[in-house]
C-alpha cells in the first residue's frame, strides 16, 4: 500500500466510526423511552469488563475502557437533553429526512424502514413525531400513508413542501469519465432520464435513494454513482458530482408531521378525511358547505376505501383553523351530511411553499 | 470551398445563436473572464465585475491545453462547478473549453457554450462529439490555419445536426514575434462574405499584450466582428496562467466604456451590403 492509499483508508474508517457512533446515539435515545433510570451501573460495568477482555494486540484493555467510558458519558449527556425523536421512513439522508429536518430543527432523526413503523412507533410512545410524504407534485399520492392516516389516530401538526433535487453523487476523487452504473430508487432514476441517457449511463434500480448512497459509501462498487439528496452527500462525504440533474420542471413533496396530540395553538390550515354514502349528490353536498361559506380548499384526493371496495375516502385540506367559527360552523353541518368523518389536525401552513 | 453545404452564405441573412437572453449575430457582444478557473473567490470576483462593466457571458477554462505539460491543467470538473456557481449568481452564461471527447457530455451539463480552442480545431473527433451535444460551440480558428479548413471544420459540427457554431478569430502564427499572433482582422468580413455564421475575435491571444487589447476591440467593431472574447482577472498579477495579458476589472471597464459610442455609432450607419461574391450568387437564385 502507497502512504496516499493508507491515508484514505484510515479517513474511511474515521468517517465509519463516526457513521456508527452516530447510529449508537440514536439508539441510545430512543431506549430513554423504555427506561426509567437512565443509567444502570452494574450493566454498565459487565460491558466495559466484556470490552475489555476482548484479545485485540493492538488495542489495550485500558484504552478500551477509556474510549468506551467516553462514549457512555456523551450518551448520557444526550439523553439529558429533550430532543424531540421524530421517525421518518427511509435511510438517513432520505427525502423524508430533509422534511424532518425543516419541520423540526432540533430533533432526533429516526430512521424507519416502512411507513407503518412510522405511525405505530408514534401511536405507542417510541417517538415524539412522525414525518410522512402525502403528496409529490408529479407522481400524485402517496397511498400508503393517507391510508394509514385513515386507519391510525393520529394528528396533523404541521406541513412542509420538499422540493426535490436530485444529486449525482460518487465516492470523493472518482473520476466521472469512468461512472457507468448509477444506483437509485426507481422513481428517482426515472426524473433523471434524460441526464441519465445524455451521459450514456445506466440506470440500477435500488430500495431507496438514501439506502443507494449508503451502499455507495461502504462498498465502493466500481464505476458507480448514486441518485440522491445533498444532505446524503454530507451524511456519507460523498462528492456531488451534478446537482438538480431531475429532467424538466422540479418536482417536490408535501410532507405532514404527525403526533399523538393536536396542535396546541390555532393553525391556518386543516386536514379532514371524510366517506359519504353511495348517493347522488352527497360529495357535491359537501362541497358546497365550504363554497358557500367561502373556504378555499387546498387539496381534494379520493382514495378507494379498502375495508369497502367499490367506496371511497375524500381527503380534504382547506384554509382555515377549526377553532375558527367559520370553519367549526361547516365542520359541525357536515357530520350530518356524512357517513363518518375524521378530523385530522390544524396546523401552521408552509409558508415558503 | 465547394465542400462547405450547411456553413456557406446563400442569403442576406446570417445565423443568429441564441444563448439564453443573449444573440450572438445580431449586437456586439462580450464574453469576458479569467483564463482558467482558479478559485470560487476568483471566478465570483470577476463575474461580477464584467457583469458590472457589461459583459454578457463569462469565460473561464476548467480544462486547459497547455503547451507545457507542466503547466497548471485547469480544476477539471471542481472547475465547471464554480463557473455553475457563478452563472446561478450573476446569470451570466458561461463559456467554456472542452478538450477530450469524453468530457463533453459532462461540460455540456453545467456550460452553456462549450469553446474549441485554437489547438483542437481540427481535432475531428472532439468535433463530431460537440456536434451532437446540443449546446452552441465557440469554434476558434487553428492558428495556422486557412479560412477553409476553419470552415470545414465548422462543417463537421453542422453536419452533426447542430446549427449553433460561433467562429472566433484569435491571432495566427506570422513572422511578427512582438505580438504573441497576428490578429486577422479581415477574417471577420471574409467570413460574413463567405458564411452565414456569426463571427467574434479575441483580442487577448492574438495580441499578447494589455496595450493592444482595447484598440484591436474597437477595430473588431468597425470591422463587423459580432462580438469579442476577452480575458479579465479580478488580481491579474496573481493569475496561473496568461498572467500578462489578462486586464484588470478598470481597464475592462474602462475599455467597455470607450466600446459603447463606437457601438451605436456603427449600429446607426446603412447596413453593409454582404460581400460581391455572394450577392452575384443570391441573384444568381
Amino acid at each position: 500500500m502507497k502512504p496516499e492509499e493508507i491515508r484514505k483508508k484510515t479517513n474511511k474508517i474515521d468517517r465509519e466510526l463516526l457513521v456508527l457512533l452516530q447510529e449508537r446515539m440514536g439508539l441510545a435515545l430512543r431506549s430513554k423511552k423504555f427506561k426509567e433510570t437512565l443509567c444502570d451501573p452494574q450493566q454498565e460495568n459487565e460491558m466495559l469488563a466484556r470490552a475489555e477482555r476482548l484479545n485485540l494486540d493492538l488495542i489495550k484493555g485500558t484504552f478500551t475502557r477509556r474510549l468506551l467510558k467516553t462514549i457512555i458519558e456523551e450518551t448520557k449527556r444526550l439523553q439529558e437533553e429533550d430532543r424531540s425523536l421524530a421517525a421518518f421512513q427511509g435511510e438517513h439522508g432520505a427525502y423524508g429526512e430533509v422534511a424532518a429536518r425543516r419541520l423540526v430543527p432540533d430533533g432526533a432523526y429516526i430512521p424507519c424502514l416502512e411507513f407503518i413503523d412510522v405511525f405505530r412507533g408514534v401511536e405507542d410512545g417510541y417517538f415524539d413525531l412522525g414525518v410522512v410524504p402525502v403528496e409529490n407534485s408529479l407522481e400524485g399520492a402517496v397511498t400508503q400513508v393517507n391510508d394509514l392516516l385513515t386507519t391510525t389516530d393520529l394528528k396533523v401538526i404541521g406541513e412542509v413542501k420538499v422540493a426535490v433535487s436530485h444529486c449525482l453523487l460518487a465516492i470523493e476523487a472518482t473520476d466521472y469519465r469512468e461512472i457507468r452504473q448509477v444506483f437509485s430508487h426507481p422513481q428517482a432514476l426515472a426524473q433523471c432520464r434524460n441526464f441519465l441517457t445524455r451521459n450514456k449511463l445506466e440506470s440500477r434500480p435500488y430500495y431507496d435513494t438514501a439506502g443507494a448512497a449508503k451502499m455507495l459509501a461502504r462498498e465502493n462498487p466500481r464505476a458507480a454513482a448514486a441518485i440522491a439528496s445533498s444532505l446524503c452527500a454530507e451524511l456519507y462525504d460523498l462528492e456531488i458530482i451534478k446537482e438538480g440533474i431531475e429532467d424538466g420542471a422540479s418536482n417536490s413533496t408535501r410532507f405532514l408531521l404527525v403526533a399523538r396530540e393536536p396542535h396546541p395553538d390555532n393553525g391556518d390550515k386543516t386536514s379532514i378525511i371524510f366517506t359519504v354514502t353511495h348517493e347522488a349528490g352527497r360529495l357535491y353536498a359537501v362541497l358546497k358547505l365550504f363554497a358557500d361559506a367561502e373556504i378555499n380548499l387546498t387539496r381534494i384526493a379520493s382514495m378507494p376505501l379498502r375495508s369497502d371496495p367499490g367506496n371511497y375516502s375524500f381527503f380534504l385540506d382547506f384554509e382555515g383553523s377549526d377553532k375558527n367559527e367559520k370553519v367549526a360552523a361547516v365542520l359541525k353541518e357536515m357530520e350530518k351530511l356524512t357517513k363518518w368523518m375524521k378530523y385530522l389536525g390544524s396546523y401552521p401552513a408552509d409558508k415558503d411553499s | 470551398m465547394k465542400n462547405l453545404k450547411l456553413v456557406a452564405r446563400e442569403t442576406q441573412t446570417g445565423t443568429v445563436v441564441k444563448v439564453a437572453d443573449v444573440e450572438i449575430g445580431h449586437d456586439f457582444i462580450v464574453i469576458a473572464g479569467p483564463c482558467s478557473v482558479e478559485s470560487e473567490k476568483q471566478i465570483l470576483d470577476t463575474a461580477w465585475a464584467v457583469k458590472a462593466a457589461g459583459a454578457d457571458m463569462l469565460r473561464g477554462g476548467a480544462f486547459k491545453p497547455r503547451t507545457s505539460p507542466y503547466s497548471f491543467q485547469g480544476l477539471g470538473i471542481q472547475g465547471l462547478k464554480i463557473l455553475e456557481k457563478a452563472k446561478q449568481e450573476t446569470g451570466l452564461p458561461i463559456v467554456t473549453e472542452v478538450v477530450d471527447p469524453r468530457d463533453v457530455s459532462w461540460v455540456a451539463e453545467f456550460a452553456d457554450v462549450l469553446q474549441i480552442g485554437t489547438r483542437n480545431m481540427q481535432n475531428f473527433s472532439l468535433l463530431k462529439e460537440v456536434g451532437s451535444a446540443g449546446r452552441p460551440v465557440l469554434l476558434k480558428r487553428g492558428m495556422h490555419s486557412t479560412l477553409e479548413e476553419w470552415l470545414n471544420c465548422a462543417e463537421y459540427i453542422l453536419s452533426e445536426g447542430n446549427p449553433d457554431v460561433i467562429l472566433c478569430e484569435r491571432g495566427i502564427r506570422t513572422f511578427e514575434t512582438y505580438t504573441r499572433n497576428t490578429l486577422d482582422l479581415s477574417a471577420v468580413p471574409a467570413i460574413k462574405e463567405l458564411s452565414h455564421l456569426p463571427i467574434i475575435i479575441d483580442p487577448t491571444h492574438s495580441t499578447g499584450r494589455i496595450s493592444l487589447i482595447a484598440s484591436m476591440s474597437m477595430a473588431a467593431v468597425a470591422a463587423g466582428a459580432d462580438g469579442m472574447i476577452v480575458e479579465v482577472h479580478h488580481k491579474p498579477q496573481e493569475a496561473r496562467c496568461d498572467a500578462d495579458q489578462a486586464l484588470s476589472p478598470d481597464m475592462f471597464a474602462n475599455m467597455m466604456t470607450r466600446l459603447r459610442p463606437l457601438k451605436s455609432f456603427f449600429n446607426n450607419l446603412p447596413p453593409a451590403p454582404i460581400g460581391k461574391k455572394n450577392l452575384v450568387k443570391v441573384r444568381q437564385k
